[in-house]
Order: structure tokens, then sequence, then C-alpha cells
């Protein structure tokens, strides 16, 4: 337990642990996982305790290209992978910030999409998936998959990606994967003030180091799905960096007419931008605030769907300045 | 004509400035490619037809396309005192079919696409079958390649039973007499995000044909797309035939028409003094001339799946 030396010499200042000697290395690599059971922590429904490299290589291949490389296995999903709505690196630079600004900051210095989905990134270190709202679109099939990855992994298959039923021992390796992507003790941010704490606590309250290291990661998303109205904030200013970052990284991701995610092709040109901003006001599925904010459903005969971003993956404020890169491009 | 055509080769290969802006590359991935191949120029036309002629657009990998298609009867005719009036006796057309095909098309690779087809045909020619296939060669880049080349050979097996007039192209003598065979290349670049321009050239052979007919036609083609918002556009397709001899009655066909794009689906539909829904019969086979009154209003709808 003494290797929990979380030295900074920062003055109260929220910073990654960072390593002052090889032991602290060791440490800097050690998964959150393994370091809170053995501070005695309970080991979760999923827990994987040796990380199988081949099993995680197969796990990878399915979530990147929807099959074994080999072709030894079928498709899961015709329409869909899971990079379509997934990330797979880091969101934000604080796993204890996922908020909608945070995740932009951080993907506009990283280049990443941005994505309705959480992503894959600590996603092991979850206890809880398909929150909130999702119960409104899904019902009674979130129920089985809000506490057992499994089933979340199961529903994101056969719903999500509108696939078949994975078979146990894909799942197995998508688990593999996942724990290869989960959080280390390097990726969590602690206060000066909450290093000393924590030190402390290691000797005799390991209860409570449990208890801080898991504030410093989410152990659930949230998921608040919001209306198709265009939000009024008042004396908001738009910013058109995001607006386009959100229209390049979020929707051209899978509108892009090479990308042959959807059936309806967006790109960076006037006829896009001028169709979008006709339908502005408009209240079906052509309208920017409608469409983020409800997505489609899956039907017969058209599985394609979009998902909606929920108010915790797209901020209100976010939708605007992406409004606003709409109505200036269209402009122009 | 010659000079025309040759004038129009040299405006697709040599209009770099009215290309796509390269500027436009935002993904650092993407431009990251960039530095070696500069992105492919996407929608060039809306689908694997400009209107009843093949584009150069193809199906991508494992997606099948659904087509359905009508042409109807002439719009206009001659009353009993030689004038072009309306055809009110079939509706200005609608109860005369022309042809109807139903097809679907298959995408093996991105490049290399197939299909097949019923119709009902045209003329002499009923109850046909057709197939093709399609690969594209090159495909527009933003820079670097300046145009999209794709060949497409197709065939069309008549099936009816054959006629016992000796004297008929559908008495088909013999089974190998059914044929009839079309190979193109198409050549097509896109000028900005608006404007397409398309030109084919190409080589019908019909294994049986009327005594002063001949077998093979050499034949050359423009169409155009020009997208007026993102979702609709006005296109218009012309096949030209070489060689025909003057007394055999045909025409060259020329086509004119809308299209209406909805994500998945596209819907066109159009004006043409041809007949035919394939190119094996509407580019032979077509013997209405607009002047006449003789031509019709088609459309057909296209459904993507993927499989």
């Amino acid at each position: 337990m003494s290797l929990y030396a979380f030295i900074r010499s920062d003055q109260g200042r929220t910073v990654p642990f960072v390593a002052q000697n090889d032991k602290n290395k060791e440490l800097l690599e050690m998964s959150v996982e393994d370091a809170l059971i053995r501070m005695g922590d309970e080991k979760p429904i999923h827990y994987i305790q040796q990380l199988n490299r081949d099993s995680a290589r197969m796990g990878e291949e399915m979530v990147k290209y929807g099959r074994l490389l080999d072709k030894s296995n079928r498709r899961i999903s015709k329409f869909f992978l899971c990079t379509d709505c997934h990330n797979l690196q880091k969101e934000s630079a604080d796993p204890s910030n996922e908020s909608p600004e945070a995740v932009i900051k951080y993907g506009m210095e990283h280049h990443l999409p941005f994505l309705p989905g959480s992503t894959f990134y600590g996603m092991y270190n979850k206890r809880h998936w398909y929150n909130g709202d999702y119960q409104k679109k899904y019902g009674d099939l979130v129920r089985p998959s809000k506490d057992s990855l499994v089933n979340a992994i199961q529903l994101c298959a056969t719903q999500c990606s509108q696939g078949r039923e994975m078979t146990d021992w894909e799942i197995r390796c998508v688990l593999h994967y996942y724990k290869s992507l989960e959080y280390r003790i390097g990726d969590l941010f602690f206060r000066k003030d909450e290093v000393n704490k924590l030190q402390k606590m290691l000797t005799g309250n390991n209860a409570g180091a449990i208890k801080l290291i898991k504030t410093k990661y989410h152990e659930a998303n949230k998921a608040t799905f919001g209306t198709s109205k265009i939000p009024e904030i008042a004396n908001y200013q738009p910013k058109l960096e995001n607006g386009e970052y959100i229209y390049t990284n979020g929707c051209l991701h899978c509108h892009s007419v090479n990308r042959e995610i959807t059936n309806f092709d967006l790109g960076d040109n006037k006829l896009s931008y001028k169709f979008l901003n006709g339908k502005l006001y408009a209240y079906n599925q052509f309208s920017i605030s409608h469409i983020t904010r409800y997505g489609t459903y899956a039907v017969n005969g058209r599985k394609q769907y979009m998902p909606q971003y929920s108010m915790e993956n797209m901020s209100d404020e976010q939708l605007l300045d992406l409004i606003h890169f709409i109505k200036t491009k269209a402009e122009e | 004509m010659k000079t025309l055509y040759v004038t129009l080769l040299a405006l697709l290969c040599l209009s770099p400035a009215f290309g796509q802006d390269s500027s436009k590359v935002k993904s650092p991935a993407v431009a990251d490619s960039a530095k070696v191949l500069a992105p492919l120029v996407y929608e060039t036309f809306s689908g694997t037809r400009v209107l009843c002629n093949h584009s150069t657009e193809m199906l991508p990998k494992r997606q099948m396309e659904f087509i359905v298609a009508h042409k109807f009867g002439d719009i206009l005719t001659r009353n009993a005192a030689g004038n072009i009036a309306p055809n009110i006796t079939d509706w200005f057309g609608f109860d005369n079919l022309a042809d109807v095909r139903i097809a679907f098309e298959y995408g093996i690779t991105d490049n290399l696409n197939i299909g097949l087809g019923r119709s009902k045909g045209v003329g002499v020619t009923r109850q046909v079958v057709d197939a093709y296939g399609k690969y594209r060669i090159f495909q527009q880049r933003e820079s670097g390649m300046p145009f999209s080349l794709a060949y497409v050979s197709s065939l069309i097996l008549p099936y009816a039973k054959a006629t016992t007039d000796s004297t008929s192209v559908s008495s088909y003598p013999r089974f190998i007499h059914r044929f009839t065979f079309t190979n193109q290349f198409l050549i097509s670049r896109k000028f900005g995000e608006r404007f397409s321009l398309q030109i084919n050239a190409g080589y019908n052979h019909r294994n049986f044909v009327a005594y002063n007919d001949v077998n093979g036609v050499l034949f050359a083609g423009i169409s155009s797309r020009l997208r007026v918002t993102k979702n609709i556009g006005v296109i218009v397709e012309y096949n030209h035939q070489f060689l025909r001899p003057e007394e055999v009655v045909h025409y060259n066909p020329l086509s004119f028409g809308i299209e209406l794009l909805t994500g998945g689906h596209s819907f066109i539909i159009g004006y043409s003094n041809a007949q035919g829904l394939n190119e094996n019969i509407f580019i032979p086979g077509t013997t209405s001339n607009w002047l006449d009154g003789q031509f019709r209003i088609g459309f057909s709808i296209t459904r993507r799946f993927k499989v």
C-alpha cells in the first residue's frame, strides 16, 4: 500500500499522477481495478483476473471491423461498427470530468471523433450502463443491462447496431479488449491535498481510499435526452470553431458520402449547408435540433438509424454552436 | 460530331480549375492520406444510372440496389388531320405501357458490380432477361485523377416464344440468335459540387437483325447532371448511333429527367423518345421521334440495402 505515494508539488492543482521513481512507474501502469481489489473492493461481475492478449486482439477486431479479420465468424452487424458511435481513446483529460465542454476541448486537441456513445476507454471500470433516459428508448430491454457489462454488450449488438446476438466467446473477447482499455492509476487526477489524505487513508482506512479513488472517474454515465426545440440561452455567443468541429467530427463521421454508414449523405459543401439551414425549424429528422436530440429508430427495411446525442454528450450550447456554424456556412 | 466529342474529352481532362477544392479536407486522418493520394470524388451521379444508361457510379461492396422502372406510351400523337395533338385516347400514354423493368444490382467490390433484371421488352423483343457487369477502372480524385472511367458489358435474352414468321427478327432460328450485347466505356467528371458530365462510347451487337439492318452498331453518348439543390437534380442523356443504314427506321435516344433523392431512395422522372429501359434495347431499338410527339414519361425508383 505504500506504493500509493501520489506526489505532486503543485499547490492544490488537479493534476494527473506522475511517477517519481521506478516503483512509482509500476504504480502508474497499475490498473485502477487491481488497485481497488488490492484494497479490498468488491470484484465486478465481469471481473477478468488476467488479460489474455490474444482474446483482446480478437475483441479489438470485432469492435473495429465487426468480425474477426480471418473471417472465421459472421459479421455482428451489417449496418454498424462499434467505432461508428464509440471512441476507443480517452475523451477528456480528467476522467472525473466528462462534461461535453471537457470532451470537446480534449477532442479538438487530439482530433477525436465527436460521437454520441460513451468511449470504450474505461468502459471496463463502469458499473452501470444504459442509464437514465435510455429506459425511455429501450424500455425493459435495458433492465438486464443496467448492472451487467456482458448484457450491455449484447444489447448494443442486437439493438444499437441492429445485429445478431454475440456468442459467449465473442463477448468474452470484447471484455478482454475492454480490459486492455481500462483506466490506469496514471489516468486519474488527484489534488495535492487528496494525495496527502489518500496516503493517510491507505495505512488504515482502505474504504476511504477506495471511495476517494472512485471519485476520480465515473462508474456510470448519465443520459438525459433533450427536446427538439432549438435551445434558448440568454447572452450566449455561439462558437464557430466548436460548431465546425462538431459538424466535421460528429455529423460527417457517419454522414460523409464515402462512409457508407447512412443513406443520408452530407459534406463540407454549400448544398449540404443550405439544405440543413433550410430545415432548421422543421419538425422532422432533417432539422438539426430534432435529429440531434431525438435521433431516429430502426424500422423494417431501414435498419440504419441515428442515435441521439444526450445532454451529457452534446450540451445545448454546443448544439447552438453547431447551428451557428451551419447557418454561417449556408449564408456565406 | 467528332469535333464535339474531341472538345468535350479535352474539357474533361484539362479543367483542373473547376475540380474539387482539396482545401475542404478537414480530418487529419484524411489529410495525412492526401499526401499520398488526393481524396476521391464521390456522387458524380446519384446512382448507377444517369437516366437509363449506366453511370460511372458504383454500388459499394455488399450493397444491393433494387430498381423498378417504367416507361409509358406517347404523350402526344398525330390526329386524323396529321397534326400533333395530345394523346387523349391513351391518356397521355398512361394506358399504353412501353416497358417495365425490375432489377437487382449488387456490389461485389467497390469497383465491380453485377446486375440482373427482367423487363417486358419493346417491339418484337419481348420477355427480356438482362444482365451486366461493370468495372470501374479509375475514380476521380480531387487532384491527380481528373475523371472516372468505367467499363460495362451487358446482354439481353428475350425468351418469348419464337414466331413462325421466318422474316421476323423474333423468329430466332437458333437460340444464340436471341442475344444482344453491349460493351461500352464511360468517362465522367464532376465539376464542382453541382455539375457532372459523362461521355460514353461503345459497341452494340445484335445476333439476329432484319435483312436490311446491320448486326453491329457503334454508338457514343453524352450525359449530364445539374444539382439544383442537395436533393433535386436535372439530368439529360443522349446516345448517337453511327453507321446505321438509312433505310432502317431508327432514332437516337434523347432523354431529360428530374431526380429526387431522399436518402437510400431515389426517384427519377424523365421524358424520352426511347421506349426501352435497357441499353441493349433503347440504343439500337428506338423508333420514336421527339418531333412527331413520340416521347413519353417514365420513372425509376431505386432502393439500396446492405446485405
